[in-house]
């Protein structure tokens, strides 16, 4: 890969970062956090993507978002106030920007109708329109376009001469309070790093030409004479008169890639009273504004962040140079922004916390699998050292044991690293129930807990799926319309709540609605007529809900736009269940329903019961057993021909001979003389699995069987124990289900014969 | 100190950007000590390491008290002066 494709890469890696941040920024508003921290941080957001999009001429992307920081730049301001409406309106311009974004990394376009809808939605927010006249008729200024050169290195060919074109005259940023002329000094000294990183003292001052009239003086004071010069230092510096009317902080902008790499100080000449008196106490304690801004930016990218950040404190941080018309004192400020007056060293704080690396996904995995096999093999050596006679006193065993404990804190270890929040899933779903909401025409409202949950990445991955089928379900068929609602005494305003939470060694998490609720007669009588269950079937309350989750059941009488994919909830299920998770539901007419799925934090280690089934081993997955008991021949009872249940505890528990279900015997285990695992399947159903011994407990690695052999019925995984035998890992859910739907077949028979 | 009889003339190449600040260096000081008329006509991009350059050349022939001009600036050179503020080499720029 070329290095502007990688960096090209790296761009739209971080523009999702910021798409993300944007997202949740304007939530944030939106629940009414407007202080100017969450306004920056969205700002920011799109003020970076809009960068960087310059930078690679990514024009379709710099034009919207120019026209949407431009509003966020008046919220910042005061001018606009954050209402409902304008966070709404700047909701559906975050996915207008992300499809934006998506477009230009993958080719394509976005509905030029749509973008312009929105563009101009955004700008209708923008103050009381365009009223103000553009006061110098001067239209090559160009105020509001100034183009931000992140990266242009001074031979690429984009030049200087690298403009936009406008869309409409409304884009321009208009300052509603006229223009007020002013005159700053800008003092720039440029250092060595700000030509060896490709940038251009020429540019940075035709940019400010763009903002007003500008006198240049140079300073030629620290020149050399030629024998001397070191053709890649920086020698010279600037003094620059700026008549603009423009604000101090689209001065300093221009300035922000340049941050660090010149010493600048901007002035005022005349300080207009609007601005805060500053205290000379502050003076003294310059840390204390290092440590905020450090803190505050830990998790921001360092470089626009700085300036901004510098700005939102600059009325509590000492301004030496705003202190009084006074001449200017140069300060060297690392963030470019002089009129803060602190922190030199704010952008390399900033890097120094939270440092984060990418990593290619390969890696890690390669090394989960290497880690994998070491788990393996210390089993093995320890079944080895203990099938050798020595003493578990002995020094041998003892470094085994603490081998054992390295090796199990080397795979947390490495499993943390794949582990990620389920945020990234969830922060999907506000774009989509938007959508939906706006699709059905009903009102939604997305409540998410639990985001920073963490779980491993390829199920995070394989998530976004079902619970987007979830959420579209809950929309479509759960929440009744706005005027319906108001009729059951509901507001008009649906609440769709997704959370994630960790529950005993898995991730839980539920999807619900304060819906209608399952309409079960509904659903029963589709079931029938799609010939799915018998007419005078005897179902509970639980089974009807369940019914939505056989293949082939699609409760949408005409098939909507947004359920009617083709994907029904049997599809969900099933890839929960390729997760090794659960899906469950419960509904109540009239308040709601609620999907709950539960699935393991890793796809890669289970900690399971081995057990011996007619001299086969098998790996029971403890989290699915309740526990473990031997059955007494009073509490066993046989129903039918072949099947039992068993009292435990006054509850009468279907009782399952796993060996007959997968084959391994045709003659049922004598209940008395195995082991019964009480286990809790699916929906909370109990049954107890019969087995021949437990031999004991142990975490096992995970081996694909459908990748390496095929899928088997009853069977979830494979495994090597620690004698490098292959033990299969036992699908408990399927194994109970298999034996319900046996006995649904024999009692069909039996009702046939009857 | 020598003074050759005909003033070098030096071709500015059309990009002076920062990649072109140590060629330009070196070619000038092969240059020293003789009266030196600067051909600008190529520039279409002239940046501030050039500029340093070109300053700091301009400075060592008033010390060696040696003529210096800059003749036929293209617009683009004069512009990229005039924005950098470059007063101390505008007296050097000659027309035609």
């Amino acid at each position: 890969m070329d290095p502007l494709e990688a960096i090209k890469v790296t761009f739209f890696q971080e523009c999702e970062e910021q798409l993300s941040e944007l997202e949740s920024g304007l939530l944030a508003m939106e629940q009414g956090e407007t202080d100017s921290e969450t306004v920056n941080a969205v700002f920011r957001a799109v003020h970076s993507i809009k960068g960087g999009a310059g930078a690679f001429s990514l024009e379709p992307l710099v034009r919207f978002a120019h026209v949407f920081e431009t509003t966020l730049d008046d919220v910042r301001a005061g001018k606009l106030a954050p209402d409902n409406n304008v966070v709404k309106v700047m909701l559906r311009a975050a996915d207008v920007l992300a499809d934006h974004v998506r477009a230009a990394r993958d080719g394509g376009v976005v509905e030029e109708a749509r973008s312009q809808e929105l563009a101009s939605a955004l700008e209708a927010l923008n103050g009381e329109a365009p009223l103000a006249p553009i006061a110098s008729e001067d239209f090559d200024d160009m105020p509001g376009l100034e183009f931000t050169p992140l990266t242009v290195s001074d031979d690429d060919g984009i030049g200087d001469d690298f403009g936009f074109t406008p869309l409409a005259a409304g884009i321009i940023e208009l300052e509603p309070e006229g223009p007020a002329l002013r005159r700053w000094t800008v003092h720039l000294r440029p250092k060595n790093a700000l030509y060896a990183k490709a940038n251009e003292t020429g540019l940075l001052l035709r940019e400010l030409k763009r903002l007003g009239d500008i006198q240049v003086s140079i300073d030629p004071a620290d020149l050399p004479g030629l024998a001397e010069l070191e053709p890649e230092h920086a020698y010279l510096s600037w003094t620059i008169v700026l008549t603009t009317d423009r604000s101090q902080s689209d001065i300093q902008e221009v300035f922000e890639f340049v941050d660090g790499d010149c010493d600048l100080t901007i002035t005022a000449d005349d300080v207009p009273s609007s601005l805060p008196a500053m205290g000379e106490a502050s003076i003294d304690e310059p840390f204390d504004v290092m440590a905020l801004i450090q803190q505050a930016q830990a998790d921001v990218q360092a470089a626009p962040a700085a300036a901004i950040m510098a700005e939102i404190l600059a009325p509590a941080a000492p301004a030496p140079v705003f202190a009084a018309s006074a001449p200017s004192i140069p300060v060297p400020v690392a963030a470019t922004a002089a009129a803060a007056g602190v922190a030199p060293d704010a952008a390399h704080g900033a890097a120094a916390q939270q440092a984060t690396i990418r990593v290619d996904l390969d890696r890690v995995d390669r090394l989960i699998d290497l880690v994998g096999e070491l788990v393996i093999n210390q089993a093995m050596l320890a079944q080895r050292v203990t099938e050798s006679g020595v003493p578990r006193s002995s020094n041998i065993a003892m470094g085994l044991d603490d081998l054992e404990h390295l090796t199990r804190e080397i795979q947390d270890s490495v499993m943390a690293i794949r582990a990620q929040p389920v945020k990234s899933v969830f922060q999907r779903m506000p774009r989509l129930v938007r959508e939906v909401a706006a699709m059905t025409g009903k009102q939604v409202r997305l409540v998410t807990e639990g985001e920073g949950t963490e779980v491993d990445k390829t199920v995070i991955e394989r998530l976004t799926d079902p619970i987007t089928h979830m959420i579209r379900n809950a929309i479509d068929h759960g929440l009744e319309r706005p005027e319906v609602r108001v009729a059951a005494g509901k507001g008009p305003e649906g609440t769709v709540r997704l959370s994630a939470a960790h529950r005993s060694g898995r991730i839980v998490i539920e999807v619900s609605d304060d819906g209608k609720g399952i309409d079960r007669p509904r659903v029963r009588q589709i079931a029938i007529d799609k010939g799915l269950i018998e007419v005078d079937s005897n179902l509970s309350d639980e089974d009807v809900d369940n019914l939505i989750f056989m293949p082939g059941f699609s409760t949408a009488s005409s098939v909507s736009d947004i359920s009617g994919r083709g994907v029904g909830m049997d599809v969900v299920k099933r890839s929960i269940q390729g997760l090794g998770g659960r899906i469950a539901i419960t509904s109540r007419p009239g308040q709601g329903s609620t999907f709950t799925l539960s699935l393991p934090l890793t796809l890669a280690v289970l900690d399971g019961m081995v057990v011996s089934v007619c001299d086969h081993t098998l790996v029971a997955p403890l989290t699915a057993i309740i526990e473990s008991l031997q059955p007494k021949a009073q509490d066993v009872r046989a129903i039918g021909p072949d099947a039992y249940v068993i009292a435990i505890r006054d509850t009468y528990t279907p009782l399952i001979d796993v060996g007959a279900v997968l084959g391994y015997r045709t003659t049922p285990l004598d209940p008395t003389k195995g082991v019964a695992l009480l286990v809790e399947g699916e929906g909370g159903a109990r049954a107890a699995l019969m087995v021949d011994a437990i031999q004991g407990q142990r975490q096992v690695v995970i081996k694909s069987l459908e990748a390496n052999y095929r899928q088997v019925e009853g069977i979830a995984a494979a495994t090597i124990l620690g004698d490098g035998r292959v033990a299969l890992i036992l699908d408990v859910d399927n194994v109970v289900a298999a034996r319900r739907r046996e006995k649904a077949r024999s009692d069909a028979k039996l009702a046939a014969a009857g | 100190m020598t003074e050759p009889a005909s003033a070098s003339r030096l071709q500015l190449i059309e990009n002076l950007d920062l990649k072109a600040a140590g060629p330009l260096r070196s070619e000038l000081l092969s240059l020293r000590h003789t009266p030196l008329d600067i051909d600008a006509s190529n520039v279409q991009r002239l940046g501030g390491l050039c500029l340093q350059v070109l300053m700091s050349a301009q400075a060592t022939w008033a010390a060696d008290t040696i003529p210096f001009a800059i003749s036929s600036p293209s617009p683009a050179f004069q512009e990229a002066l005039s924005l950098f503020g470059a007063e101390d080499l505008q007296p050097f720029v000659q027309q035609g």
